[in-house]
């Protein structure tokens, strides 16, 4: 393992022309929402800079961010895997398996104290002692604590570790809680989605390398460059919206026109992530692209705001499932009717007195 | 009918001019956002560019949501600063035990007919002004605070996103601010059925002219005459 190598020693290594070199140096740049004026310090650190090491931990998930990053485009997978981080370990990715590859983490982890990076995939059940999430013979609650104790950066990919995901959504039999209720004093960034765009995943990771900082993070840990905006703000269906020309079910005229999804319970709105900027698979399409409304994966608990396919979310009511404006028009029909009932036992009441004051 | 023996200017003008403008602005929030939140009207016929449906809704509700504000402000000012016996936060003190005793007990009492005679005040009774404490002040406090945040989300780190921001994550993520603030919405309407119900009645019962003084300003005394 050579670790102290640099991106541009390995790219020479490999026959990349120094032009070639530079243009992946503005390209990621710009992935990273960067002035033009910042390309030389990406490559000044591209050129000077050993590689970071990385540890990726799997805990209780799909595979999903992990699917999503070995399609990255720019770069590739082959140069991210083999040229641009050490990734060090990674469960998944891994030839070496077993106790060789435990042995790999722990040397990283005191070779390397304070300076790798720690990238945790999937959350952590933390209900009897997290034994409903196990690796290589102990639980992953205490394996995330023991390798985030010397990370000098922790990077939640995904919405399991990041909120939690469908693990916790209600009742969460397994009491899986993400990576930041269970590790604490370390520089945390959320990188939430399901899965988070492969792009966005090696643009964080650029950025780290690069600046040896945490990029800039917004009020739920993510990411600015990539979760500032919502998907509504820059959809390209926003048009439909603003004139209001909405799909009203899956199978009319509006849905291949390619109207605006709203209707159908699209969370563009709601969401901050870069689906409509970036898109996915090299710039193929996206959820809204593709004629399905977005689901808001890179929002907190997304699994339990209510259901995908409608816009009004229900919530449980007396027992029942109600929305919003049902519980609304009870309260008022009930104030309605309280208000006639008081007026009836008013105008009896006066009606006693009158007869009474006559007699 | 009894004789008029007194008249009584109570709802000075900036009183009365922020009920109204309060009462028409929450009207058409109202209607403009039940329509944003379920766009019933058909589709108009052509290029999506000619038209702009649904975001002249958007555009109303935003342009008077502002108005709505500064009217509430304007209130909040009279009711701190203003030399209004009427209109001051003055006699309204829910944090004293004292409050709840006596007037507050009668008035409930009254309403519930658990007594015959009706306590009579020139402003607002003690359980009106915790009414419109509950549902006007803290109401449209809390429309206010999730509606600029939410208004905010147009622009990152913008004015209206710094200054309201920070109720996005306290309810868990813009979807949950969104529901909140809609199913908050309702309570308008609520208020609106009691508030309109306690006015007849107390006209009705009490003679006071309270329904046309938040017109004129005045409210009366009459006589009580045997029948």
């Amino acid at each position: 393992m050579q670790s102290n190598q640099t991106f541009a020693d390995l790219f020479k290594a490999r026959g990349v022309s120094r032009r070639d070199f530079l243009k992946f140096c503005s390209l990621t740049s710009v992935y990273l929402g960067l002035s033009p004026s910042m390309v030389p310090s990406i490559v000044n650190a591209m050129e000077n800079k050993p590689r970071t090491p990385v540890l990726w931990l799997h805990g209780q998930e799909c595979t999903c961010c992990s699917e999503s990053f070995i399609r990255s485009s720019h770069p590739s997978i082959e140069d991210l895997l083999f040229n641009m981080i050490s990734l060090d370990y990674d469960d998944v990715l891994s030839a070496a398996a077993g106790h060789q590859l435990e042995a790999v983490r722990k040397n990283i982890m005191k070779d390397y104290k304070g300076k790798y990076i720690l990238a945790v995939e999937g959350n952590v059940s933390t209900k009897d002692d997290g034994v409903y999430c196990m690796v290589g013979g102990d639980s992953f609650l205490n394996i995330i604590r023991e390798t985030a104790a010397d990370a000098a950066a922790v990077i939640a990919w995904g919405a399991c570790a990041s909120f939690g995901c469908v693990q916790n959504a209600h009742p969460n039999p397994s009491g899986a809680k993400p990576i930041d209720e269970v590790i604490s004093g370390k520089p945390i960034v959320k990188v939430p989605g399901c899965p988070p765009i492969s792009e966005v995943m090696t643009g964080v990771v650029t950025h780290f390398h690069t600046f040896g900082t945490l990029p800039d993070l917004d009020r739920f840990g993510r990411p600015k460059a990539f979760y500032n905006t919502r998907i509504h703000d820059k959809c390209y269906r926003r048009a439909f919206f603003d004139a209001g020309m909405f799909v009203r079910s899956f199978d009319d005229d509006a849905t291949r026109k390619g109207w605006c999804l709203y209707k159908m319970g699209c969370k563009g709105p709601t969401t901050y992530n870069s689906c409509s900027k970036i898109q996915w698979n090299e710039g193929t399409s996206f959820p809204i692209g593709s004629g399905h409304p977005c689901i808001g994966c890179s929002e907190p608990n997304f699994w339990d705001r209510g259901p995908f396919y409608k816009r009004l979310a229900e919530v449980p009511f007396l027992g029942s499932d109600s929305n919003a404006d049902k519980i609304g028009m009870i309260a008022v029909g009930a104030a309605a009717a309280g208000a006639a009932a008081h007026a009836a036992v008013t105008a009896v009441k006066k009606t006693k007195e009158e007869k009474h004051e006559k007699e | 009918m009894g004789r008029l023996i007194e008249e009584i200017y109570v709802w000075r003008l900036p009183v009365r001019l922020y009920h109204w403008i309060n009462a028409i602005c929450t009207v058409i929030l109202l209607l403009t956002g039940v329509y944003i939140a379920a766009p019933l009207l058909n589709p108009p016929l052509g290029e999506a560019v000619w038209f702009k449906q649904m975001a002249w809704f958007r555009y109303v509700h935003f342009a008077v949501a502002f108005i709505f504000i500064a009217n509430f402000l304007f209130r909040m000012y009279w009711a701190l600063f203003g030399k209004d016996k009427y209109g001051r936060f003055g006699g309204f003190r829910p944090w004293s035990p004292a409050w709840w005793g006596q007037p507050f007990r009668e008035q409930v009492e009254s309403y519930l007919f658990l007594r015959s005679d009706e306590p009579n005040y020139v402003g607002h009774n003690p359980v009106a002004a915790l009414a419109h404490f509950l549902f006007i002040f803290c109401g449209s406090s809390f429309m206010i605070l999730s509606g600029l945040a939410m208004y905010g989300e147009n622009n990152p780190g913008g004015f209206s996103s710094i200054l309201t921001g920070w109720m996005i994550p306290l309810f868990g993520g813009s979807y949950t601010l969104h529901f909140a603030h809609h199913l908050m919405a309702w309570i308008f309407p609520v208020y609106l059925v009691v508030h309109l119900y306690a006015v007849f009645r107390h006209d009705i019962v009490d003679r006071t002219s309270v329904t046309s003084s938040i017109v004129t300003g005045y409210k009366h005394k009459v006589e009580e005459e045997p029948v």
